[in-house]
């Protein structure tokens, strides 16, 4: 051994170089690693975009989710008031809620439990016990790469070209194919049902197509509605307002499939033999019906099931009332609404053609030989402008002319038409117009995305070329010599926004006068009902507010046994409306006089 | 253009079928060959991919189970690293009695695959030595990766659940206490589960 040892000395030292370098020691306080961009760890879900659909909890192969109650979370239309709650003691993080959810609310986050000594911090209602979870949200889906099928199948129509050259259906309607792909994109969450005034079962029929059984759908949709095929066509359909997938893509076409599956019934004897009603034995009752329109239809239909013995009066040579006179063929054909009828008849209603109530036979006398009568007039009488010239000739409303064109008459319109208002009317009477011939124009007090019209009729009849003039007042009719109409003078207006919070008002712009020559102005601003048929004492007991019949929660008016429906009754004034109503009905009169 | 670029994998196509009349294969992409076979061909063919064409390596087996045509479906994946080109050839056998033969004496890890698959599938390696269990313990039910194997029955037949769920609702029912309406039996069978 050498007496001075170098190495021994210097070794130490060589630790030194060490010191640049970055320690292999753990930090504290503890970072947990940043997760990789798609981690897909605990739910997020937010709670206002959620619409408890529970598509999530159904697509779930673990049985992990849970719809539950949760505190302020109320449910209202398009809205189950239900959210998921996740067990993640079962979840495996598959995502596959994830990519279903309709309204893409469902996500998942960065955030992770390894280990926990509390078994139920396992059960986790995603955006109620993360709120935060917004902020870190790493998976989430978006419509293009979706599981979820968010893509109308387009509907085939005429072009507008060829539409206005006859009164032929617009609407071409899904082939088999068509119909039971659209059919699979519904998620059968049933939100549609609330909001169908008729609350017809909408999933279990469209799932009735998807699997390729017809005429279960067929028979499904004659539970609560025997004109399915009227509202397969003309339907004002809220359901797909509130379809789930709506929220981020195009609602399932709900009214056309209803079409489809109805419009394979081609005759009333195939309907008949489809739906196979049970007719149950004559029960002694007898039920009188006012006015063969849709609610009173459905009163009739299901009545003359349970054993009653059915009269409906109806005023004209035809039954459908507004659907029949009000709505024009290229939307409803003759064929159709005849094929339903018959089929009603067939088990059994009978229908006095031409029986006008007040003139051909008094309220009186119905009332006295039935056991309950059912009251459903429908609004039949326009409203007036309430502008000079409206008495000129060539100036008329809208439904008297559909009326008549319903009635295979040509009335002479002229060449340029101006229709007044932006309901389903004023669109009808427009689109009537340029199947006539004329130039139409439509003018309407408000915005385009205020008309009251479905927005599938306003585009269709800007396709046949109708002129929308928005936020334009017509103020007076000018007529020539003969009291014939020559023009019509309007104002522009402006939209005001309105103090009390109600929708903006139009406000007309002073020295904006225009005049512009015409041959026809149509007025389609509304509807009333016409009451003279009841006699003085039916109207003391039957009360009348703002033109409407009041009726109680059973559809009964205040003169026992009268019951009304339909346009008359409700505010929503549609075909499905009256239908839940004459349905209503049938069940009250059932009880009062059954059970 | 694309010609030139798949040059090498047509190649591999042509040279397998004309070497195996029983074999059609297909390129899918660049660096991926499939190629369907027999299943009394597999053998033959995988040795010869691996001593004559340079696919040295198994990557995977795999299987698929096909219940609709009544067929299990096995996938061998072979790599060359000469050529970066992935190889599957697969093969379809009867459901019914599912057998297959061993390839260990091919590729020894092969052995570890096929015991997994025998397991997981229910599927017969023919030669195959090694212990019949490989993670499942004392399984007498159905193969579990077979597709008709319901794992929620399994899974409430044989646990028990955590109380704190009861209280779960149903979205339709939900609905239906709102609006009242009134669904016939016979349209029941089309609601949601």
């Amino acid at each position: 051994m050498a007496f001075f040892d170098i190495k021994g000395l210097v070794t130490p030292f060589t630790a030194l170089t060490q010191l640049g370098k970055a320690p292999h020691t753990v930090t504290f306080p503890y970072h947990k690693k940043e997760t990789a961009e798609r981690y897909r760890g605990l739910h997020y879900n937010n709670l206002e975009e959620c619409i408890g659909c529970g598509n999530c909890s159904t697509i779930c192969m673990n049985e992990a989710i849970d719809m539950i109650h949760v505190d302020g979370v109320e449910g209202g239309k398009g809205d189950s008031g239900l959210r998921p709650r996740v067990d993640n003691g079962r979840c495996c993080w598959c995502a596959l809620c994830v990519e279903v959810c309709p309204t893409g609310s469902l996500n998942l986050t960065k955030e992770y439990i390894y280990v926990t000594p509390d078994a139920d911090a396992f059960l986790w209602t995603p955006g109620v016990s993360n709120p935060e979870g917004k902020e870190i949200i790493s998976f989430n889906s978006s419509v293009e790469t979706s599981l979820g099928m968010y893509n109308r199948i387009p509907m085939p129509e005429l072009e507008g070209k060829e539409r206005i050259k006859s009164f032929a259906e617009v609407m071409l309607y899904y082939s088999e194919k068509e119909a039971r792909e659209e059919a699979t994109r519904c998620i059968s969450c049933g939100l549609c049902t609330e909001v169908c005034p008729a609350h017809m079962h909408i999933p279990e029929y469209i799932n009735a197509i998807a699997k390729g059984d017809d005429n279960e759908a067929i028979k499904i949709i004659y539970d609560n509605n025997p004109l399915g095929e009227l509202c397969g066509k003309v339907c004002t359909r809220r359901c797909e307002d509130v379809c789930a997938m709506q929220v981020r893509g195009d609602a399932v076409a709900i009214r056309w499939l209803k079409e489809y599956a109805v419009g394979r019934a081609e005759t009333a004897d195939i309907i008949k033999e489809i739906v196979n009603p049970e007719i149950k034995e004559p029960n002694g009752f007898k039920v009188g019906i006012v006015g063969a329109g849709p609610s009173g239809l459905t009163a009739g239909y299901y009545l003359a099931l349970k054993g009653f013995d059915v009269t409906i009066y109806e005023a004209n040579k035809y039954a459908g009332g507004m659907t029949m006179y009000g709505i024009p063929k290229y939307r409803l054909p003759m064929e159709s609404l005849d094929k339903q009828i018959d089929y009603m008849k067939s088990i059994g209603v009978k229908i006095e053609f031409n029986t006008k109530v007040g003139k051909d036979i008094t309220f009186d006398k119905i009332y006295n030989s039935h056991d309950a009568v059912f009251v459903g007039v429908g609004f039949q009488v326009p409203y007036k402008m309430g502008i000079k010239g409206e008495e000129a000739v060539g100036a008329f409303p809208a439904v008297n002319m559909l009326f008549d064109v319903n009635n295979g008459k040509t009335p002479d319109i002229g060449n340029k038409v101006v229709v007044i208002g932006g309901g389903n009317v004023a669109i009808d009477g427009a689109r009537v117009s340029r199947r006539l011939g004329a130039e139409v124009t439509i003018m309407y007090r408000r915005r385009v995305v205020d008309m009251p019209a479905d927005w599938e009729e306003i585009e269709g009849a800007e396709h046949e070329g109708v002129e929308i003039m928005p936020q334009t007042i017509p103020v007076e009719i000018i007529t020539d010599e003969n009291n014939k109409v020559k023009a019509i003078k309007y104002l522009k207006a402006e939209m005001v926004a309105d103090d009390k919070g109600g929708r903006p008002r139009p406000v007309p712009i002073e020295g904006s006068e225009t005049i512009m020559e015409v041959s026809s102005v149509i007025g389609a601003i509304g509807q009333e009902a016409d009451y003279a048929f009841f006699t003085e004492e039916a109207l003391k007991e039957i009360e009348i507010n703002r033109g409407r019949m009041v009726v109680d929660e059973n559809m009964m008016t205040g003169m026992k046994g009268v019951f009304a429906g339909g346009d008359a009754v409700n505010r929503t004034a549609d075909a499905i409306s009256a239908i839940a109503d004459g349905y209503k009905a049938c069940k009250a009169i059932e009880k009062m006089l059954i059970k | 253009m694309t010609d030139t670029i798949l040059d090498k994998e047509q190649k591999l196509v042509q040279l397998l079928e004309q070497t195996f009349k029983k074999l059609s294969g297909k390129v899918v992409r660049q660096r991926r060959v499939t190629v369907s076979v027999e299943k009394e061909l597999v053998p033959s063919v995988l040795s010869y991919a691996k001593s004559q064409l340079g696919y040295i390596h198994l990557s995977h087996i795999s299987c698929v189970d096909w219940p609709e045509n009544n067929n299990f479906e096995i996938i061998y994946i072979l790599w060359s690293p000469a050529d970066k080109v992935q190889l599957f050839i697969k093969t379809l056998i009867n459901r019914e009695n599912p057998e297959i033969d061993n390839v260990d004496m091919i590729w020894k890890h092969a052995n570890t695959y096929e015991r997994e698959i025998r397991e997981m599938y229910g599927i017969q390696f023919n030669g195959l030595v090694g212990a019949q269990e490989f993670i499942l313990e004392d399984w007498d039910d159905m193969p579990p990766m077979r597709r008709d194997f319901d794992t929620v029955d399994y899974v409430d037949n044989n646990y028990t659940f955590r109380p704190g769920r009861e209280d779960a609702g149903d979205v339709r029912e939900e609905i239906i206490k709102r609006s009242g309406e009134d669904i016939p039996d016979f349209a029941k069978k089309y609601s949601r589960d």
